[in-house]
């Protein structure tokens, strides 16, 4: 028997699947791991710890934080650039300086000018250090690390799946895992790992007739202009998924689909002109 | 002369007796000085609270041994919890998670769906 629990948190919808009877206290749990996570984590919470660190410049911060920053700054590494937490500054230049809920209520938004001055951040031993004027947003790669989180939880129940708005973490069991694509509805059946999916089709603002997303290409400071409208990755867990999902979504549709054969990571690309490419040995149903 | 005089001191001889027996008699040497109540009264309260401190001091001594034993225990649990929250944050990925993920294309309508996050 599944049993299911959704809520809000992080600003998206949760939720959480386990496949076990009486698993009401891992639910618990798991819910309760999320309501922790963002109260550390959200940069939208005057009190959270990133919210701290982004005005002082510097904090002596919890376990969670200072993994999910070198988590961030590893794949700054790894993806050329392409994944990079401090693009901070140019998200709220862009107007996404609330939560979505108001941003999408408020007819208005205020957009300054682009934002490409990045800097470093560093961990070192229990404290964070940023460079002068250098703000972090650990949004989508939170969600993912919250995810898994919860599902190690989870999984001291049964087999399970935790959903992040998108970002999916699973432990065990099978679990049929709808995606949006350009044409036919989806299906892939996970067993393990992560899966997220980043795009330019939620989470998207008009200013002066010009559409504008989440996505910041930390190029040039401004919502990534590309030919994907939507890259689903499945990675080894949700993390991983999501930093895959955002850079391949950076790189457009061609290069991404070379990257991730290459890398054999399994990817779904869903073109702005209503192609969708299957990558990374992934295959369409017989 | 004599027998006048041998009179005279006589009378003083057994004056002297009388006054002397007198004074023997008025001091009641047959029975025990009596204490002042009230002092009596402050020592026995005095030996009261002296043995209720004592007692006071035993239950303390033994509430402090229990707090400190208690405070070390909880040190330890404060100790190991936080341990596993930063083995846990360190470690998620390569102890919990699969090295590699498992996944195909299926017809089964799903159970959930994944979103641009």
């Amino acid at each position: 028997m599944i049993e299911r629990r959704t809520f809000r948190a992080m600003g998206t919808e949760i939720e959480l699947l386990v496949e076990a009877d009486g698993a009401a206290g891992a639910l618990e749990a798991a819910e309760g791991e999320f309501h922790r996570l963002e109260a550390l984590l959200s940069r939208f919470r005057e009190d959270s710890e990133l919210s701290r660190l982004n005005r002082d410049g510097a904090l002596a911060a919890g376990p969670d934080l200072r993994r999910v920053v070198e988590l961030a700054l590893a794949a700054r590494e790894r993806t050329g650039g392409r994944f990079d937490p401090t693009v901070h500054n140019a998200l709220v230049a862009a107007g996404y300086d609330r939560t979505f809920e108001d941003i999408a209520s408020e007819s208005h938004v205020r957009c300054q000018a682009p934002d490409v001055a990045l800097g470093d951040a560093r961990v070192d031993g229990t404290r964070i250090e940023l460079d002068p004027g250098v703000r972090l947003d650990l949004g989508g790669i939170g969600k993912g690390y919250a995810a898994e989180r919860a599902a190690e939880i989870l999984a001291t129940a049964g087999p399970c799946l935790v959903n992040a708005g998108g970002d999916i973490a699973v432990r065990g069991g099978r679990w049929p895992v709808g995606v949006e694509t350009a044409a036919e509805p989806l299906t892939l059946e996970l067993s393990r790992g992560g899966l997220a999916t980043s795009g330019r089709d939620r989470r998207r603002w008009r200013r002066n007739g010009r559409d504008l997303h989440h996505l910041i290409d930390p190029r040039t400071g401004e919502p990534a202009e590309t030919d994907l409208l939507r890259v689903t990755v499945i990675a080894p867990d949700a993390v991983e998924a999501e930093i895959a999902a955002t850079s391949l979504f950076l790189a457009g549709a061609d290069r991404a689909a070379r990257e991730a054969d290459a890398a054999g990571v399994a990817a779904v690309l869903v073109t702005g002109d209503g192609r969708t490419i299957f990558a990374g040995g992934l295959a369409r149903a017989a | 002369m004599t027998s006048h005089t041998g009179r005279l001191y006589a009378l003083a001889f057994a004056l002297v007796a009388f006054f002397l027996a007198w004074a023997v008699v008025a001091a009641h040497p047959w029975t025990t000085v009596a204490r002042d109540k009230r002092l009596q009264a402050l020592a026995a309260r005095e030996a009261q609270l002296r043995q209720e401190a004592k007692l006071v001091n035993q239950v303390v001594a033994q509430r402090w041994a229990v707090y400190r034993s208690e405070l070390q225990l909880r040190r330890a649990q404060i100790a190991a919890a936080k341990t596993r929250a930063t083995q846990a944050a360190a470690s998620y990925s390569a102890s919990a998670a699969p090295a590699s993920p498992s996944v195909r294309v299926v017809t089964l309508p799903p159970l959930t769906i994944t979103r641009t996050s």
